[in-house]
């Protein structure tokens, strides 16, 4: 009997044990916060030294970055300083740095947490359809009265794609611009220049290929590689602002203009012009092509003016490679000047931080030490990324010591008005089927520019009768 | 102690650790999957909108869901066709070898415990169209290059014949276990009484270890209907789809379109398929193989 009642007692011990284990989160979480809040105690001593000690009483605070990674080491130190600044100006915070690699973050942390109600109060955030997402529920921070308090509301280039319903939700952190990247020294080679006209464009990428060489890098494993040329030349052809239309009905994918520029696409692929096999490629053998010397030009976003730098994988070309904007075609509707450029990523806070005054404090002064004139012309000069902020342009001139980059600032300065890409314009479901099976298709030969924008125009029309 | 044995109160405090377990992390997710399936839940709001069959019916209809149960039937005849027997043809030579049989057990299994990104990497290299070991092998006969990850007529032949490679070691191994445990005494009876070593494997040893084999045949069909992370690291379910099974197809479609309720379908999909298939397998098949008595 004793010994049975001493194997009952066991057994309950282990089953309570574990179902302890499982049990309440809140409570959890309180006896975390608590033990936090122990340790960090001597931290925020020396931080809160001349607060009133009810508000210097410590707290934690995460800040959810994608900063991980050997090539994102200086846009890391860039967050880092702003990090210590908001520690020195908020007495009693300390703040949680949670590295994870970005598409780790957009397509599963953060999402599971937002589902869960436990986001991180600071986090990285892409601004169209995410941001619009989860502003509907509710689950981020309305930063419109805190830009309007701290008077900088305006001194951004765009807020679109993190504005829902009027209000800002998000802050992007910097900007990119698409355009041609090409080789200098092979064209000082052969004595031509930047194209003017797409008549030239046309007759340098067909004089490369006669020349043995392949005229344009190629790497369509990932669907939106390709898509950022195309989307380009479809802009060209039918309008800067065709893809914002395309959503609301007042343009269809199928509309001649549009398809010329898909033709325009198909035409360079079957006269061979990009590298062959690229459905096979990944994205990272894009830039292998161009800085190897195989390819002469390369299609991609500002961002990979970065690996022209000392100790990154262009190293060699660094003073050999330029920018161009794709020259204006015949025929083609609206601002032919007009750039591909986005501002889709940054930071977006936490609607609970909102709740907490001490919290509050900290988000504003995060806001207000990251997006600045300062950390904006640090993050173009040590990490080639654009401003998402106007900067004066004398400024961005004396900062600017790279060829290349102030190269990229001239066509930014020289294209009146720009354009985000597509997948910020078009439902997911839009998204989806160009990149993951029309653009491929096309590139393979299995469909024409004429089916693939009936295709895509039934898609858009089934998400736009769901939208409604 | 006796006496608590026989108290069924004590078997059932026994049963509760592992019960709640058994709940929390596979009848909870499940039901819970079944329950997110009829609804429009975009994996974050509050609220869950029930949608009926809609989205059953949406996969049902889509083409390209079939494109990707297509592919998944593509990976079960692959591994029921060409791994399986080739599993059993080098278990077999590696059983009878007299020398270094550690060492090619050892090689074997190494595939098996490389990540899967590795694997994507490595054979990515021997497909690539320019200096990939295929192409060097087809050009010094004078076949022009083949797009193996590119071309859709090659892409998931390329694919399958990777993840055969990944996993026939691990079966090899374990086939090898059971050629192993059969007594030595048959195999030299068999010889003293004449018989070659063609007809000693034919005749003994296959019928002996054919409950093992409809284990690897079960395995290999479970693994092929969950097949997701090979197609992501070689193709990505490309060129144009061509590749995509029914895992990718639910991470692309509705998961990373923020529509968990349609994602939860397709893993619904996936999981009654997959029960059928097994099922069908172990009525038709396996029952008859169940035991073997030496």
């Amino acid at each position: 009997m004793r010994k049975s009642l001493t194997l009952l007692l066991s057994l309950m011990f282990v089953t309570s044990a574990l179902l302890t284990g499982c049990g309440d989160t809140k409570n959890n979480a309180a006896n975390n916060k608590g033990e936090a809040a122990a340790t960090n105690e001597a931290a925020a001593t020396t931080a809160a030294a001349t607060e009133e000690p009810v508000s210097a009483e410590p707290f934690e605070m995460t800040v959810r970055h994608t900063q991980v990674g050997a090539d994102k080491q200086k846009r890391l130190a860039i967050l880092e300083d702003v990090v210590g600044k908001v520690q020195a100006d908020v007495p009693g915070l300390t703040f949680k740095l949670d590295g994870v690699d970005s598409d780790v973050n957009r397509k599963e942390k953060l999402r599971g947490e937002m589902a869960a109600g436990n986001p991180p109060e600071i986090f990285d955030l892409f601004g169209s359809p995410d941001s619009k997402i989860y502003a509907k529920e509710g689950k981020l921070l309305d930063l419109t009265p805190i830009l309007d308090e701290l008077g900088i509301k305006d001194k951004f280039s765009n807020l679109d794609p993190f504005t829902y319903e009027g209000k800002i939700y998000g802050l992007p952190i910097g900007g990119s611009g698409e355009g041609f990247f090409y080789n200098k020294e092979y064209y000082t080679g052969k004595g031509w220049k930047a194209p003017a006209t797409f008549a030239e464009l046309e007759q340098q990428l067909a004089d490369i290929k006669a020349d043995g060489k392949v005229p344009l890098a190629g790497a369509s494993k990932a669907g939106w590689v390709p898509l950022m040329l195309a989307n380009h030349l479809w802009s060209r052809y039918a309008g800067p602002d065709v893809t914002a239309k395309f959503a609301t009905g007042e343009a269809k994918w199928n509309d001649p203009n549009v398809i010329k520029g898909l033709a325009k696409y198909k035409e360079w692929v079957d006269k061979g012009y990009f590298k062959k096999g690229e459905l096979g490629f990944e994205y990272a053998e894009y830039t292998t092509q161009f800085t190897s010397g195989e390819a002469i030009l390369m299609y991609d976003g500002t961002w990979k003016s970065s690996v022209f730098k000392a100790g990154q994988s262009g190293e060699g070309l660094i003073g050999k490679v330029g920018f161009f904007n794709i020259p204006p075609v015949d025929g083609g509707v609206g601002d032919q000047t007009a750039l591909m450029r986005d501002v889709n990523n940054g930071y977006g806070f936490s609607a609970s931080a909102g709740e907490d005054e001490r919290k509050l404090a900290a988000v504003k002064s995060f806001i207000k030490n990251m997006f600045n004139e300062e950390m904006q012309l640090r993050g173009l000069v040590e990490d080639g990324v654009l401003p998402a902020m106007k900067v004066d342009q004398a400024v961005l001139n004396k900062n600017i010591t790279d060829d290349l980059m102030s190269e990229i600032v001239a066509v930014l300065n020289s294209s009146q008005s720009s354009f985000p890409a597509f997948d910020s314009l078009v439902q997911a479901d839009v998204t989806t089927e160009i990149s993951n099976i029309q653009i491929q298709s096309l590139i393979g030969g299995q469909t024409t520019p004429e089916k693939m924008g009936d295709a895509l125009q039934k898609i858009q029309e089934e998400a736009n009768a769901a939208v409604e | 102690m006796n006496k608590a044995l026989r108290n069924p109160l004590v078997f059932i405090l026994f049963v509760i650790p592992a019960m709640v377990l058994f709940i929390m992390f596979f009848i909870y997710p499940i039901f819970s999957s079944i329950y997110y399936s009829f609804t429009s839940w975009n994996g974050v709001s509050d609220t869950v909108k029930y949608a009926g069959l809609d989205n059953f019916k949406k996969a049902l209809g889509d083409e390209r869901f079939w494109v990707s149960v297509k592919n998944n039937g593509w990976f079960i005849l692959f591994s029921v066709g060409v791994q399986v027997p080739l599993i059993v043809f080098f278990s077999l030579l590696i059983a009878n070898v007299k020398k270094l049989k550690g060492l090619y057990k050892t090689a074997v299994f190494m595939p098996s415990i490389m990540s899967t990104a590795v694997i994507g990497i490595l054979w990515g290299f021997i497909y690539e169209p320019n200096i990939g070991l295929f192409n060097k092998v087809l050009g010094l006969v004078g076949i022009e290059p083949v797009y193996w990850l590119s071309d859709e007529r090659f892409a998931m032949l390329s694919i399958l014949i990777t993840n055969a490679w990944q996993w026939t070691g691990f079966y090899i191994v374990m086939v090898l276990a059971a050629i192993l445990s059969i007594p030595g005494e048959l195999d030299e009876a068999a010889a003293i009484d004449g018989a070659t070593g063609f007809q000693r494997a034919t005749r003994i040893t296959l019928p002996l270890i054919v409950p093992i084999i409809s284990v690897v045949i079960m395995l290999s069909i479970a693994g092929a209907m969950k097949a997701a992370d090979i197609v992501i690291v070689m193709t990505k379910g490309g060129p144009a789809g061509s590749t995509e099974v029914m895992a990718t197809y639910m991470i692309k479609y509705a998961i990373t379109n923020f529509k968990y309720g349609y994602g939860n379908t397709i893993a619904v999909l996936i999981f009654m398929f997959t029960l059928v298939v097994t099922a069908l397998y172990q009525l038709v098949f396996a029952r008859r193989t169940e035991r073997i008595e030496y």
